[in-house]
C-alpha cells in the first residue's frame, strides 16, 4: 500500500515538532531574556575574582634613613569547619606551630561558621611549617603587618597601629592619611582550574603604596637619650623620666626618650599608662626652670640688670600670709647670682617688679598655656590661669614655678629660644613625606613661631646660665671643655589625696643647652618621683652631662671647634 | 589559484588561533612571574627588618661591650680631627694607649695627627 499518510497523522508530527520548538524557544527567551542578568553574574563568579588589594603602609625613617618602622606581608591562618572531618585531629597539629592551646583551637573549629580566623598576622616561619604539614581545611592568606624593628627605641613617639593596620597612637595615628596605602578592588579572570589568567584590561591594578615619612629623630642620639634615662630613673628608683634632645635653630627634635620604656611589637598587654607620650601630654610644676623665663622677661623690661642687687631677706619672706623660704639663707646678691643659686625669694620679689600683666605676657610670648603644635597627637596646652584668676600670692607663686603646669616640651622649647638668639622655635619630628616612588611629597621647613626676647636679652641669659653651672646649682650638668648653660628644677608634687604640695613626692629637673656659644643641642632631663635625694641638680643634671658629652662626641662637636670659635671671634 | 586561496585562508586562520593561545600562554607566565616577584619582594622586606634589627644601636652596644669587651671612650680619649682635603695627611705618630682618636665626616677631613 502506498500513498501519503492520512491527514490527520500528519497533523500530529506536525504539532509535536512545533510543541518541540515551542519548548525549545521558550527556554531560550528563559534563559537568554528573563534569566539573562542572574544567569550572567553566575558566570562572571565563576570566572572572575573580586579581590581587595592593599598597598603597603609606608616606612619611618630617622634622619639618616635608618628604618623604624615598616611592613612585611606574613600569614594570617584561616579554617574553613565545614570541610573538616577531625577538628580534634587538626587542632592537635596546629597547636605546636601556632603557639595556642589545643582546645581553644578546636573550640574554634567546632563552630557552626564556614570561615574562622585561628591566628592573625604569624611569623614568616610559622607560615612555613603551616605549610609542610599541608592540612584539608586550614588555609593561609598573607596581610600586612608594622614592624619596629628596633623594638622600644623611639616607641612613645612612633606609635602602633591596630590589628587591622590602622594608626593608634603616635605618628603612626597623627600621619595615618599618609601613611596608610591605597585599597583598591581589582577584577582577575580564572580559567576552570581557578588560576589566574589575565588581569582585566592588561593594565597593571597594584594599589600605591603609603608615603614614607622622614624624621628628625637621630637613632643613635635617640638610643643615648633612653640608655641614660633608664639608668638614671632606674638608680633614683623614679616613677618615670622624659628626655627631650633639640636642635635650637631650627625646632627640629633629635631625640624624645620616655621612660618607662614599650616595645610597640607587643602592645596588647599593656595600659594607655605605658605609651602615653608624657613629653607633651603630661604636664608638671617646673619649679625653678621657670625661673630663667621670669629673669629673661626682667632683662628683656629693664626691670633688672644682671648686676641689680637683690635681698635675700636671710632666706624667709612672707607674701599673702605665706612664707616662702629658700634652700639657703641668702643676704644681698647681683640679679645673677640669685638665678645660679635659685633664689626662690629673689625670683618673686623679680616677678613682683614685672607684674601681673607683664609677667602673663611673656608667660604666653614663651609658649606657656598653648600648645606647641608639634606634628604628634595628644598635645596638651598645660596650665596657665588668666590675670583675672590669679590670687594674691600667684605671681611670686609662678615665678617660682609653682601654680602654672607646664609640658617638658614647652619648657625645652623656651629655653632653646634664648639659645636661638630670642627666637621661639615651633618643634617637629617629620622632616620629609616621600610618595611611593621615594620623590619628595612634602618637606617640613622650620617655622619661626615669634621673637621673645632681644639677641641681647638672650645673650645675658646665656651668660647668667652659664654661671649656673659653673657656679650655681647646676655644677653635675658641667661637660668639660664645653661652655653649658642651663637651668636645675627641683618642684614638690600636688598630693592627689590632700590636694597639698607633698613632702615626699618631687619632680627633679635640669633644662640647658650647649655649647653656650654656637648652641648645638637643647635639652630637657625630668626624673618624676626620685626616691631619696630630689634635687634637680642631683638627679637630672648628670644625665644632661652624660647625654650631652655622647651627643656632642657623635655629631662631631669638638673641643677643637671650640678653640677655632674663640680664635674667629676674637679676629 | 582556488587552492592557493583556500591555502592562506587556512594560514590565517591557524594565524590567528596561535596568537590566541600564545596571548593566554604568555598570560600564564606572566603571571608565574608576578608571584615570583610577590615572593622575592616579601623577603627583601624580611631582610630589610632583619638587618634594621641588627643595627639597632642597642644591639650593637651589647655586642661591642658583652661580647668583644669594648668600652665607650672616656674624658680625654677622644680627638675630633678636621683636615682640608688638599693637605697632605702626616703620617700618625704611635697613640697612647690611652687615647683614640676619631675622625668624623671624611669627605672635609681624614684620619691625621
Amino acid at each position: 500500500m502506498t500513498g501519503s499518510p492520512p491527514r490527520g497523522r500528519r497533523y500530529v508530527v506536525l504539532l509535536l515538532l512545533l510543541c518541540g520548538f515551542g519548548i525549545i524557544l521558550f527556554r531560550l527567551v528563559t534563559l537568554q531574556v528573563l534569566q539573562a542578568a542572574e544567569l550572567t553574574a553566575k558566570a562572571d563568579r565563576q570566572h572572575q575574582k573580586s579581590v581587595t588589594l592593599e598597598g603597603a603602609r609606608g616606612t619611618v625613617t630617622d634622619r639618616h634613613g635608618k628604618v623604624l618602622a615598616m611592613n612585611m606581608e606574613v600569614p594570617s591562618v584561616f579554617g574553613v569547619p565545614a570541610s573538616l572531618d577531625s577538628p580534634a585531629r587538626v587542632a592537635r597539629s596546629l597547636s605546636p606551630v601556632l603557639r595556642v592551646r589545643r582546645d581553644e583551637i578546636e573550640k574554634k573549629l567546632r563552630q557552626d561558621k564556614h570561615f574562622v580566623w585561628l591566628a592573625r598576622k604569624v611569623e614568616p616561619e610559622q607560615g612555613r611549617r603551616l605549610e609542610q604539614l599541608s592540612l584539608d581545611g586550614i588555609g593561609m592568606v598573607m596581610e600586612g603587618r608594622r614592624y619596629y624593628p628596633k623594638g622600644p627605641l623611639l616607641a612613645h613617639v612612633l606609635g602602633f597601629v591596630g590589628m587591622d593596620g590602622q594608626g593608634l597612637e603616635g605618628l603612626e595615628r597623627r600621619y595615618e592619611p599618609q601613611l596608610h596605602g591605597e585599597k583598591r578592588v581589582t577584577i582577575l579572570q580564572r580559567d576552570a582550574l581557578g588560576r589566574t589568567v589575565f588581569p582585566k584590561g592588561l593594565k597593571e591594578q597594584v594599589p600605591s603604596a603609603g608615603h614614607a615619612l622622614t624624621l628628625t629623630v637621630d637613632e643613635v642620639i635617640q638610643y643615648i637619650a633612653e640608655k641614660e634615662l633608664e639608668e638614671a630613673v632606674s638608680q633614683a628608683r623614679a616613677k618615670a623620666g622624659t628626655i627631650i634632645v633639640m636642635e635650637p635653630q631650627t625646632g627640629a627634635i633629635l631625640a624624645m626618650a620616655v621612660s618607662p620604656r614599650f616595645d610597640p611589637n607587643a602592645v596588647a598587654a599593656l595600659t594607655p599608662d605605658r605609651w602615653r607620650n608624657r613629653a607633651l601630654t603630661d604636664t608638671y610644676e617646673p619649679g625653678s626652670t621657670m625661673k630663667v623665663v621670669v629673669a629673661a622677661a626682667a632683662l628683656e623690661e629693664k626691670v633688672m640688670m644682671p648686676g641689680s642687687m637683690v635681698f635675700g631677706e636671710n632666706g624667709r619672706m612672707t607674701i599673702a600670709n605665706t612664707t616662702i623660704h629658700d634652700h639657703e639663707k641668702l643676704g644681698w646678691m647681683t640679679f645673677a647670682q640669685m638665678i645660679q643659686k635659685s633664689s626662690n625669694i629673689g625670683a618673686a620679689k623679680t616677678g613682683m617688679l614685672l607684674g601681673e600683666q607683664r609677667l602673663y605676657r611673656y608667660l604666653q610670648a614663651f609658649g606657656f598655656g598653648q600648645r606647641t603644635e608639634i606634628d604628634l597627637p595628644g598635645e596638651v596646652s598645660g596650665l596657665l590661669k588668666t590675670p583675672r584668676e590669679w590670687g594674691r600670692r600667684s605671681v611670686a607663686s609662678i615665678s617660682m614655678g609653682q601654680e602654672i603646669g607646664v609640658t617638658p616640651l614647652q619648657m625645652v622649647s623656651a629655653l632653646a629660644a634664648i639659645a636661638n638668639d630670642g627666637v621661639l622655635m615651633k618643634p617637629y619630628v617629620v622632616s620629609e613625606v616621600r610618595d611611593q616612588k621615594g620623590q619628595p611629597f612634602k618637606e617640613v621647613l622650620p617655622q619661626v613661631k615669634r621673637r621673645v626676647v632681644s639677641p641681647e636679652t638672650a645673650r645675658t641669659m646665656t651668660t647668667i646660665l652659664e654661671g649656673v653651672v659653673t657656679n650655681g646649682t647646676g655644677t653635675k650638668a658641667a661637660i668639660p671643655g664645653f661652655r653649658v648653660a642651663g637651668k636645675t628644677g627641683t618642684a614638690q608634687k600636688i598630693d592627689p589625696r590632700t590636694g597639698a604640695y607633698s613632702a615626699t613626692q618631687f619632680v627633679g629637673s635640669f633644662v640647658g643647652f650647649v655649647p653656650a656659644e654656637a648652641p648645638r643641642l637643647a635639652m630637657i632631663v625630668i626624673i618624676d618621683e626620685p626616691q631619696g635625694e630630689a634635687w634637680g641638680g642631683t638627679v637630672a643634671a648628670p644625665v644632661f652631662r652624660r647625654v650631652g658629652e655622647q651627643v656632642l662626641t657623635y655629631l662631631g662637636v669638638s673641643r677643637e671647634d671650640q678653640v677655632k670659635i674663640a680664635m674667629a671671634a676674637r679676629e | 589559484m582556488k587552492t592557493a586561496m583556500i591555502a592562506a585562508g587556512l594560514f590565517l586562520v591557524f594565524v590567528f588561533v596561535w596568537e590566541r593561545v600564545d596571548v593566554v600562554r604568555l598570560g600564564y607566565h606572566i603571571e608565574r612571574l608576578k608571584a615570583q616577584k610577590v615572593l622575592l619582594e616579601r623577603e627583601r622586606d624580611q631582610l630589610q627588618v632583619k638587618f634594621s634589627a641588627l643595627t639597632a644601636p642597642e644591639r650593637i652596644a651589647k655586642v661591642a661591650t658583652d661580647k668583644l669587651g669594648m668600652i665607650p671612650p672616656q674624658q680625654g680619649q677622644v680627638f675630633m680631627v678636621r683636615l682640608p682635603q688638599e693637605q697632605p695627611v702626616p703620617a700618625p705618630p704611635a697613640l697612647s694607649t690611652e687615647q683614640v682618636r676619631i675622625a668624623r665626616n671624611t669627605s672635609i677631613g681624614r684620619v691625621g695627627e
